[in-house]
């Protein structure tokens, strides 16, 4: 038999992409296209062709796990040794680990909601490309959560907090703040989702989320963590170019696309940055060897580089989104006033809380030289003294929350810093509060989304948040210890102060008993 | 010492210097690879080394593995050539480009006109009668005479196919030393040596789309080579020229382009002056090129292909208003060398040419 003998033209990569992966869509015949991906449309985004849209990354199924499984090969024998090796005796100080607690309980739990989320999407767009690009994207959330749970576990073994993560993120009241996020981002609209997550965190504010933690771990000698950080930030590329090319495609497509794209920009951005506001507090106060303050962070990843790319926005009509105003002033506040309360509440919450020490205190007046000393400084150095004199600060008061970003009552007024940031909305017959005009109107746009809220505060308040068994009617009854036990907090163990605290305790017997003999 | 890249499936080839990586060299000669993070971590530029040999440099181990280093495979942003190679990026075909070798072309300077008072038309006439093969829209470096490393780039302002003589059209820049010494000491009979074609600004006749070319001050250049080569050829999709200049003794070729659209039913021509005395005798637009462009189409560009050429302040706001009036960066084309400035400043990477 004669072999076809055509001189065809080796396939560019490409081509080999568009073959492996927009060649194996097809028009459905017996159900209309309207019925098959039915909330394409509601949003109110028009797209003419989805052709248009151009892969902004070109990976087919069989590289994906072959470079996946590589990626956790090298991950994994790094945790081994780290953890074979005792590596969490190597770290600063176990201060630290207070980090990780946050890291596992608030952010890991989002890794694996955005796995939902872009699983839940690539399903719901009719076009092939951006289906194929979510549809890896949610893989590569759900390796996240897992490598990241996996390189955390260790700590499990010999630290307290870590226990009940996922059980934590759905009870503890200050989890509702990241939790709140993501679930606002998922039931809302595909292209919606895309704007918040796709763009606006994985695009616009991630740096400030992962480079804050990775730098973190290295400074403070967690090789575990930084390892799953660098192995995440491999995927971090793709996930960028998703989010700018679904922007760019939306903008494209339809001139009617803009001011709808521009309202959800400056939702996702403002619901982003106060999600942060557990990341400023980390960095300026927890990580107990510091990469930089907040406030630099924030200048460098917000400031120069979000400035250049809505410069390019700007082009479709896209302007720099109204919040980043406040923004400019907070990012000398937030990090103080967020820290100041998990101090007064932490005996209610999952990790360990403390005072800086007097050369933190001098650390933040250098980097925050217009408002530690002026604002926050004189707030420490009293519930310094307070407990010295054995009357050590726990607020037994539960804050009023934010109807929006659900973050507790604690901002103050952008144009006066003695002073609490309160507004408010009504909507059929009840008032709600929020903690800043962005939160408002956010809420004011879709009150009827914001008002079915699961507000921590409020629940505990209506005896939600009890064990089945708890009796309010007893004399004995204690709220807080019964709300601690709905939480499964161990009380005493996870919470309260490092200084006093097992952790503290163990961490210092177990470094001496590697050290010494 | 230097190595040839050779960028597949363009197939072009360019100079790397000694320890300059391929991602740095291809930028600096308008082939954009996709990048992000610059430093290796991200993965974005990888590609395939066909053949030669490369140094892998600070590339992470995540973002290339040690079964993609043995692939081929490394990281644009921080390889560095250890011999000729060729590379296969993740980067589309261009179906117009045909990829002419770079060859120096030695020759006489046999014209100098004055075309206005900033601007003077340089004639070289290549030796032996040879013709310097190129598409037009694209450039030569002029070697400036007696000065053994002044050279300078210059769009090709003939059309291809005009025979053994090339046409530049030189800016003087005040202070500039190539420019001052072309418009003060240059004179006919002076050798000089062209080497040529360089860049990527040609025409997409392969698109079949209306040609839209808006050109500033001596960014003529391009566009006329373009505009001369299309009609030559019987081009009959829609040719639309928005040329600006600051008043009417800056602008120049007018008449020819006045002739041409008489001539040919599908070439429009629209000159915009942007200071122009009031009550001049001139009847056709005023302001910028941006303006003049918005108003001639009422703000619809849909469905061109648009080539811009001139000062980046020009290019900046035409950029602005074709994508106001619904044309998007696949279908804008920018004669821009991304300088090492260009690369110091903070970009994002939402745009890949502008």
């Amino acid at each position: 038999m004669d072999m076809p003998t055509t001189t065809k033209k080796k396939l560019g990569i490409k081509e080999k992409y568009a073959l492996m992966t927009r060649g194996l869509d097809w028009e459905t015949t017996y159900q209309p296209m309207d019925k098959v991906f039915p909330y394409a449309k509601f949003e109110g985004i028009k797209i003419h062709d989805w052709d248009k849209w151009e892969d902004p990354f070109r990976l087919t199924m069989d590289a994906y796990w072959k470079y996946q499984a590589e990626k956790e090969r090298k991950l994994y024998a790094i945790l081994d040794a780290f953890n074979q090796n005792n590596g969490h005796l190597g770290i600063t100080d176990a201060r630290y680990v207070n980090t990780l607690k946050l890291f596992l309980n608030g952010i890991s739990p989002l890794e694996y909601m955005a796995h939902r989320g872009f699983a839940h999407v690539g399903r719901q767009f009719p076009g092939v490309g951006p289906r194929v690009a979510c549809q890896m994207q949610s893989l590569d959330e759900m390796r996240h959560a897992q490598t990241q749970i996996h390189s955390m576990s260790n700590y499990n073994r010999y630290y307290n907090g870590f226990h009940s993560f996922p059980e934590m993120l759905q009870k503890v009241w200050y989890m509702s703040v990241p939790r709140s996020f993501f679930d606002d981002a998922y039931t809302s609209g595909p292209f919606e989702f895309m704007v918040a997550i796709g763009f606006s965190f994985e695009y616009v504010l991630t740096n400030l989320l992962f480079v804050p933690f990775v730098s973190g771990a290295a400074y403070n000698g967690d090789m575990g963590a930084m390892t799953f950080g660098f192995s995440a930030q491999s995927d971090e590329a793709r996930h960028m170019t998703l989010g700018l090319e679904c922007i760019r495609f939306m903008l494209e497509q339809d001139p009617d696309n803009i001011p709808i794209v521009q309202k959800w920009i400056d939702k996702w951005t403002w619901r982003g940055i106060r999600v942060l506001t557990l990341v400023a507090m980390m960095m300026d106060y927890m990580l107990p060897k510091k990469v930089m303050s907040w406030k630099e962070a924030w200048e460098i990843y917000f400031e120069e580089n979000a400035t250049a790319l809505f410069n390019d926005l700007a082009r479709y009509g896209i302007k720099m989104p109204d919040c980043a105003k406040q923004a400019l002033i907070d990012k000398e506040h937030i990090s103080h006033q967020a820290w100041a309360t998990f101090y007064q509440y932490s005996a209610v919450s999952n990790f360990h809380g403390w005072l800086p020490s007097s050369e933190e205190m001098d650390w933040l007046s250098a980097k925050y030289p217009d408002t530690f000393d002026q604002y926050y400084r004189p707030r420490f150095e009293h519930w310094a003294k307070e407990a010295a004199e054995g009357r050590r600060f726990y607020n037994t008061t539960l804050p009023q929350l934010c109807q929006v970003c659900q973050i507790p009552m604690i901002f103050t007024e952008p144009t006066d810093p003695t002073q609490i940031c309160y507004r408010e909305s009504e909507f059929e017959g009840d008032k709600y509060h929020f903690c800043s005009d962005h939160c408002k109107n956010i809420f004011d746009d879709e009150p009827e989304k914001y008002v079915q809220a699961w507000l921590p505060v409020q629940q505990i308040y209506q005896g939600n948040c009890f064990m089945p068994d708890a009796d309010p009617t007893k004399p004995d009854f204690n709220p807080i210890e019964e709300v601690l036990r709905y939480y499964n907090l161990q009380n005493g163990r996870d919470n309260m102060d490092y200084v006093g605290s097992e952790d503290e305790a163990n961490f210092r017997a177990w470094r001496q008993t590697s050290t010494q003999n | 010492m230097s190595y040839e890249l050779t960028i597949e499936p363009l197939g072009q080839t360019i100079t790397v210097e000694d320890g300059q990586t391929i991602l740095d060299a291809s930028l600096r000669h308008g082939i954009y690879l996709p990048h992000a993070c610059g430093h290796g971590l991200c993965a974005t530029c990888k590609v395939q080394v066909l053949d030669g040999e490369v140094e892998h440099g600070e590339a992470s181990t995540f973002a290339l593995m040690d079964f993609e280093r043995e692939e081929g495979k490394t990281l644009a942003c921080c390889a560095i050539p250890q011999s000729d190679v060729t590379i296969e990026a993740d980067i589309d075909e261009e179906p117009d480009a045909r990829n002419i070798p770079v060859e120096d072309f030695p020759g006489t300077v046999s014209r100098i006109e004055t075309l206005t008072p900033t601007i003077k038309a340089v004639f070289v006439k290549l030796d032996g009668g040879a013709t310097l093969p190129f598409q037009s829209g694209q450039y030569v470096n002029l070697h400036i005479p007696g000065h053994e490393r002044l050279t300078r780039p210059f769009s090709l302002a003939n059309p291809p196919g005009a025979g053994d003589e090339i046409e530049l059209n030189i800016r003087l820049v005040p202070g500039g030393a190539a420019t001052g010494y072309i418009h003060q000491q240059m004179a006919v009979g002076d050798r000089v040596t062209v080497a040529g074609p360089y860049g990527r600004f040609f025409l997409r006749t392969s698109r079949k789309t209306p040609f839209l070319f808006l050109a500033g001050g001596s960014g003529l250049s391009s566009p006329r080579s373009m505009i001369l080569d299309l009609l030559a050829h019987g081009e009959t999709q829609p040719i639309t020229l928005v040329y600006g200049a600051r008043n009417r003794a800056e602008l120049y070729y007018h008449d020819e382009f006045v002739a041409l659209a008489k001539a040919h039913a599908n070439f429009t021509y629209v000159p915009a002056l942007s200071d122009e005395p009031e009550g001049s005798d001139w009847t056709s637009a005023r302001g910028y090129v941006h303006d003049a462009a918005r108003a001639h189409f009422d703000n619809d560009f849909r469905g061109h292909t648009a080539y811009l050429c001139g000062p980046p302040m020009m290019i900046d706001a035409c950029i602005s208003t074709l994508m106001q009036g619904r044309l998007f960066e696949r279908d804008i084309f920018v004669e821009k060398f991304i300088s090492a400035a260009d690369a110091q400043q903070v970009r994002s990477p939402f745009f890949k040419k502008f």
